[in-house]
C-alpha cells in the first residue's frame, strides 16, 4: 500500500512541472525535448560512448561552447553564423507549415515550393551579372511570387475542384523535381560537381568568407529578414483581420461560411503566404546555404519543417526556437563525430527522437490533466 | 443495507470555475423511471456521468446495489450494468447496426480452432431477437450513415442493452426527435421499466417527465433541491422549483403592429446537393412588427429557406428581396451588412467558432468593422469591452467570462451568446431557426421575450421552429410547410392547433 503511494506521489511530482495548462504551450514541448535527450544520451551509452561528452561537443560544433582549438581565420563566432546560416531556410520553411496549418491546411509541399522558386532565382537572377544590390531583393521577390503562385495553385485546386491540399502538395513536389532536374542536366548542369553551375555571389543571399578582423565567415543576410517575417506573420495572425479570417476558416469552416468570410479565398490566401514562405526558404537555401542546386533531390528541410513547426506549436516565435535547436544538432555533428568518435548519424537520431517526442505533446496534454484528476480525487479521498 | 439499486451519497464536482455539483445525495429504486430535472448547466449530465464513469467525484460515494463503488471508466460502468444513451451518438457511420453495437466486445470465434474472427453473423441474430424483444425494430445489416436520427438513436439503446445494462441513463434523448418519435421513444423506456429495468431519465421537458417518470429529482445551480413523487407533483411546481422562481408559459404579447414590408421571397425554389427540389416555388413577405413562423415537421424545407435567405445555400430559381433591394445573388457578407440577422439551427457547427473565445465569438460578424478593427488592425481591446457588456446585458455563464472557451459553455448560454451577438447587429430583419433547441424552460421563456421585444422594436422576424407550442405561442403570422411547399400562410388567430397539424402532415391543402 505504501509502496504504491510512494509511486504515485513520484509519478505525480514528475508531472508536476508541465501541469500549469497556462504554461502548456511551453512547458510540454521543453519536457518532449528533455525526454528525448535522455533517450539519446541511453542511444549513446549503448554505443559505449560518453553522452555528456557527445552533448558537449554538439554545442562546440554549432559554436555555441568554445572549441579547444580553431583552424586559421575561424572562432566560435564563424562556426555560430554557419550555424544561422543553415538554420535560416528552416526558419521560413517552418513558418510556412505553421500559416498553413493555422488555415487548417497541411503544407506538404514546402520541398517542392522551395526548389520551383530557388530554381527561378538561379537561372533568372543568379546567372545574370546583375549587381548585388538589384540582384539580392531581386531573388527575394522572385522567392516569394514563385513559392506564392505555387502554394496559391494548391489553395486554389482545393477550392475550386476540392481537391485535397496533402494529395497536390506531394504530387507537385515529384512534378518539380523531374521538371527542375531535366532542364539542370540539359542546360545548366556542372560536370565537375554533377549539380547545376554556381550562382553568382552578387546574387547569393549570404556574404561567404568575409574577412573582418583575422576572421573569415559566412554572414546569413537572410536571417535578420527571417527574424522579421517570423514577428511580422505573429503580427498577421494575432493582430489582423487577415489574421483573423485565416484562423476561424481554420478552426471551424462552416461558421466562417456562416460569418461572412469567403472561405474560399482565404484557402487561397493562406496557400499563397504558406507558399510565399517556402519561397523564401527556397532561395536561403539555394543562394544562401547553397550555391547551387542537386538535380532529383528535394531538401528534407520541407519535411524537417512539419515537425518542426509542430514542435514550436505552430506558433511563429515558437518555432524560431524549435529550429535553432534542431540546426544546432546538425550542425553540431560533424564535430561530434571528430571528437568523440560518434558517428555523425547519431545526431540524426537524436533530431528524429526530439520530433517523435514532441509529436506526443498531445498525449502528454491529455495524460497530465488525468493524473492531475486523479491526485485531486485521491488526496480528497484521504483527507 | 436499503432497496435502493443506486444510491449518489453528498456528491461534490468542481470544474475551474464552477461546483457543477454541490453536496448532492440521490438514492434511485430498482425497477422505477427516475427523472432528473433541472436547467441546462444544472449539473444533471455531470451527475449522471459520474455514475456512467467519465467523471469521478471530487468529494462523496457511490453505491451500486448497496456496494460502496469507484467508477473509473465507462467500461467499468459496463461491468456494473450500468449503460447511457449520450445525447450526442456515438456512432461510427460506415460501420452497420451490429458491428457498432458490438464493437468493444466483439464475439470472436476460431476457425478451424486456430483464426480468431469475428462472428457477424451470430452478432446480427442476436441483435435481431434484442430489438424485436424491446420494440426497437431496427434492420442489424443497414450502415449507420443510412438510417435517421430516431433509427441511430435505437442503435444507441441497443447498444447498452446488449451490453446487459440493467441501469440505463438517458441523456436528453427526446432534443432531437419529433413530436411522433418521442411519443415512441417514451413507449419504449416504459416497456424497459416493465420489464425490470432502472431507468435514468435526465431532461429538462417537463411534459416527458410527467408522463413516464415515478419520482424526479429537481437540480439547480448544481443543488439538489427536492425530490418529487411526479404524480404528486403538479407541472408548474415542477417549473418552479427547477427555474427558482414563478414561469409562465404562455409568452406575454401585445397586438402586433404591422408597417413596412422588409422581406418579399418570392417564388423561391432552392435544390439540394443531389439536384433534389426541397424548397418548391415558395412565396411570402414579411413587414416590419411581425413575427413569420414556419411551421412543419423536421427537414420539409424549412432550414433550407433560412439558408437561402442568409446566402448559406444557393437559390436555383426565384427573388429574394430585402427592403425592397434584390439581394438574391449577394454574398453572406453583403447581406449581413443590409440588414439580416441569423440565429442558426446547428450551434456548434455553424453558428459559433467553439475553438475561439466566448469575447471573439461575440464580434465574429462585426470584427472587421470599426470600431473592432481600424484599417485591418483589430482593437483587442474593443472586442474585451464588447464582450464584457454582453456578458452583463444578457446574462451569458460562463467560468472564465470573456476568455472562456466556448467549447466549454454549456448550450443554453452558447445559444444567449449567439442571439446577443445578432440582436446587436440591429438588422431589420432577424431569423430564428429552431432558436429554443436544447434549451431549458427558463430560458425558453427569456428568448422568447427576446423575439417579442425585437419585434415591438419594429424588426421583421422569421421564426422557424418544430415545436408547434412555440410558434402558436409567439407567431403573428403562420405559414406551414410541407414537402418544400407552404401549404398555408394565415394570421396566428385564424388558425387552430389542429389545424395546422393537418397542414404540417400534409393531410390539408388550400
Amino acid at each position: 500500500m505504501s509502496k504504491d503511494k510512494i509511486k504515485r506521489s513520484l509519478r505525480y511530482s514528475l508531472i508536476r512541472p508541465i501541469s500549469n495548462e497556462k504554461w502548456q504551450p511551453i512547458s510540454i514541448p521543453l519536457v518532449a525535448i528533455l525526454i528525448s535527450f535522455i533517450a539519446a544520451a541511453i542511444v549513446i551509452l549503448l554505443i559505449g560512448k560518453n553522452p555528456l561528452q557527445a552533448f558537449y561537443n554538439l554545442l562546440q560544433g554549432a559554436g555555441i561552447l568554445p572549441k579547444a582549438s580553431y583552424a586559421g581565420y575561424k572562432s566560435m563566432l564563424t562556426d555560430f553564423l554557419s550555424l544561422l546560416n543553415a538554420m535560416t531556410p528552416l526558419v521560413f520553411a517552418s513558418l510556412a507549415v505553421a500559416v498553413a496549418f493555422r488555415a487548417g491546411l497541411f503544407n506538404i509541399g514546402v520541398s517542392g515550393q522551395m526548389l520551383v522558386s530557388g530554381f527561378l532565382a538561379t537561372i533568372i537572377v543568379g546567372y545574370s551579372g546583375l549587381d548585388a544590390i538589384v540582384a539580392k531583393p531581386l531573388v527575394l521577390l522572385i522567392g516569394i511570387v514563385a513559392g506564392g503562385l505555387m502554394g496559391g495553385l494548391v489553395g486554389w485546386l482545393k477550392y475550386k475542384f476540392n481537391i485535397n491540399e496533402v494529395v497536390s502538395t506531394i504530387m507537385l513536389n515529384y512534378i518539380a523535381q523531374y521538371v527542375i532536374s531535366f532542364f539542370i542536366q540539359m542546360y545548366y548542369i556542372d560536370p565537375v560537381s554533377r549539380q547545376s553551375q554556381y550562382v553568382s555571389e552578387a546574387a547569393r543571399l549570404t556574404l561567404v568568407n568575409v574577412e573582418i578582423g583575422n576572421l573569415k565567415m559566412d554572414i546569413p543576410l537572410g536571417f535578420i529578414l527571417a527574424i522579421l517575417t517570423a514577428v511580422l506573420i505573429k503580427f498577421i495572425m494575432d493582430k489582423t483581420v487577415v489574421g483573423f479570417e485565416l484562423k476561424a476558416v481554420g478552426s471551424n469552416r462552416k461558421a466562417a461560411k456562416y460569418a461572412g468570410i469567403n472561405v474560399g479565398r482565404n484557402t487561397v490566401l493562406a496557400m499563397v503566404i504558406s507558399g510565399g514562405l517556402a519561397g523564401l526558404a527556397g532561395v536561403t537555401y539555394y543562394l544562401g546555404y547553397f550555391a547551387s542546386i542537386q538535380p532529383k533531390v528535394l531538401s528534407s528541410i520541407g519535411f524537417d519543417s512539419i515537425a518542426v513547426s509542430l514542435l514550436g506549436n505552430s506558433h511563429p516565435i515558437g518555432v524560431i526556437f524549435s529550429s535553432f535547436l534542431v540546426s544546432t544538432i546538425e550542425q553540431g555533428s560533424t564535430y561530434m563525430s571528430s571528437q568523440a568518435g560518434i558517428r555523425q548519424e547519431i545526431s540524426s537520431v537524436i533530431v528524429g527522437l526530439i520530433l517523435l517526442f514532441s509529436a506526443c505533446g498531445v498525449y502528454m496534454k491529455y495524460k497530465v490533466s488525468r493524473l492531475k484528476e486523479k491526485e485531486a480525487n485521491r488526496k480528497e479521498s484521504e483527507a | 443495507m436499503s432497496d435502493y439499486i443506486v444510491e449518489m451519497k453528498h456528491i461534490t464536482k468542481r470544474f475551474p470555475g464552477i461546483v457543477a455539483n454541490d453536496n448532492v445525495s440521490i438514492g434511485i429504486k430498482k425497477g422505477e423511471i427516475f427523472a432528473l430535472l433541472g436547467e441546462n448547466g444544472a449539473g444533471k449530465s455531470t451527475l449522471m456521468s459520474m455514475l456512467g464513469g467519465m467523471y469521478e467525484p471530487d468529494e462523496g460515494e457511490i453505491y451500486i446495489r448497496g456496494e460502496k463503488v469507484k467508477i473509473s471508466s465507462p467500461n467499468h460502468a459496463a461491468k456494473l450494468n450500468i449503460g447511457m444513451v449520450h445525447q450526442h451518438f456515438k456512432l461510427v457511420s460506415d460501420y452497420t447496426v451490429t458491428q457498432n453495437i458490438i464493437l468493444g466486445v466483439e464475439p470472436i470465434k476460431k476457425l478451424a480452432g486456430l483464426f480468431p474472427y469475428v462472428d457477424i453473423r451470430n452478432a446480427n441474430c442476436k441483435i435481431e431477437e434484442l430489438s424485436k424483444n424491446f420494440g426497437l425494430e431496427v434492420d442489424p445489416t443497414k450502415k449507420i450513415a443510412d438510417l435517421t436520427v430516431s433509427m441511430q438513436q435505437r442503435v444507441e439503446i441497443l447498444k447498452v442493452l446488449y451490453r446487459e445494462a440493467e441501469i440505463l441513463i438517458f441523456d436528453e434523448p427526446t432534443a432531437v426527435l419529433t413530436p411522433q418519435e418521442i411519443e415512441f421513444l417514451l413507449n419504449i423506456i416504459e416497456s424497459l421499466r416493465d420489464s425490470g429495468k432502472t431507468i435514468i431519465l435526465i431532461t429538462h421537458k417537463l411534459e416527458e417527465i410527467k408522463k413516464v417518470a415515478d419520482r424526479c429529482a429537481v437540480l439547480n445551480k448544481g443543488k439538489l433541491v427536492d425530490m418529487l413523487d411526479v404524480k404528486k407533483t403538479s407541472v408548474n411546481h415542477m417549473a418552479r422549483l427547477m427555474v427558482g422562481r414563478e414561469v409562465s408559459f404562455e409568452a406575454e404579447k401585445a397586438p402586433a403592429q404591422f408597417k413596412e414590408e422588409v422581406l418579399k421571397v418570392e417564388h423561391l425554389t432552392v435544390q439540394n446537393e443531389d439536384g433534389f427540389e426541397v424548397v418548391k416555388d415558395v412565396s411570402f413577405t414579411i413587414r416590419s412588427g411581425e413575427i413569420f413562423a414556419i411551421a412543419g415537421v423536421a427537414d420539409n424545407g424549412q432550414v433550407e429557406i433560412a439558408d437561402a435567405i442568409a446566402g448559406l445555400t444557393k437559390v436555383s430559381s426565384g427573388n429574394i428581396l430585402l427592403g425592397g433591394k434584390d439581394i438574391t445573388n449577394e454574398t453572406i457578407r453583403n447581406r449581413t451588412e443590409a440588414g439580416i440577422s441569423y440565429i442558426p439551427e446547428d450551434r456548434q457547427s455553424y453558428g459559433l467558432v467553439l475553438d475561439f473565445d466566448l469575447s471573439t465569438n461575440l464580434a465574429l460578424k462585426q470584427y472587421y468593422r470599426e470600431p473592432f478593427s481600424d484599417k485591418g488592425i483589430l482593437n483587442k481591446e474593443e472586442f474585451e469591452q464588447f464582450g464584457t457588456k454582453m456578458i452583463d446585458k444578457y446574462d451569458i455563464r460562463s467560468g472564465q467570462g470573456i476568455k472562456t472557451q466556448v467549447r466549454s459553455m454549456s448550450g443554453g448560454n452558447q445559444q444567449k451568446a449567439i442571439i446577443a451577438r445578432e440582436i446587436e447587429l440591429q438588422s431589420p430583419l432577424m431569423i430564428f431557426v429552431q432558436p429554443t433547441r436544447g434549451v431549458d424552460i427558463g430560458a425558453i421563456e427569456n428568448i422568447h421575450n427576446m423575439i417579442i421585444r425585437e419585434r415591438d422594436l419594429g424588426k421583421a422576424i422569421l421564426l422557424i421552429s418544430l415545436e408547434l407550442d412555440e410558434i402558436m405561442n409567439v407567431a403573428d403570422t403562420i405559414g406551414v410547410i410541407y414537402n418544400g411547399q407552404l401549404q398555408k400562410i394565415a394570421s396566428r388567430e385564424s388558425l387552430t392547433t389542429n389545424e395546422v397539424g393537418e397542414y404540417m402532415m400534409g393531410a390539408k391543402h388550400e
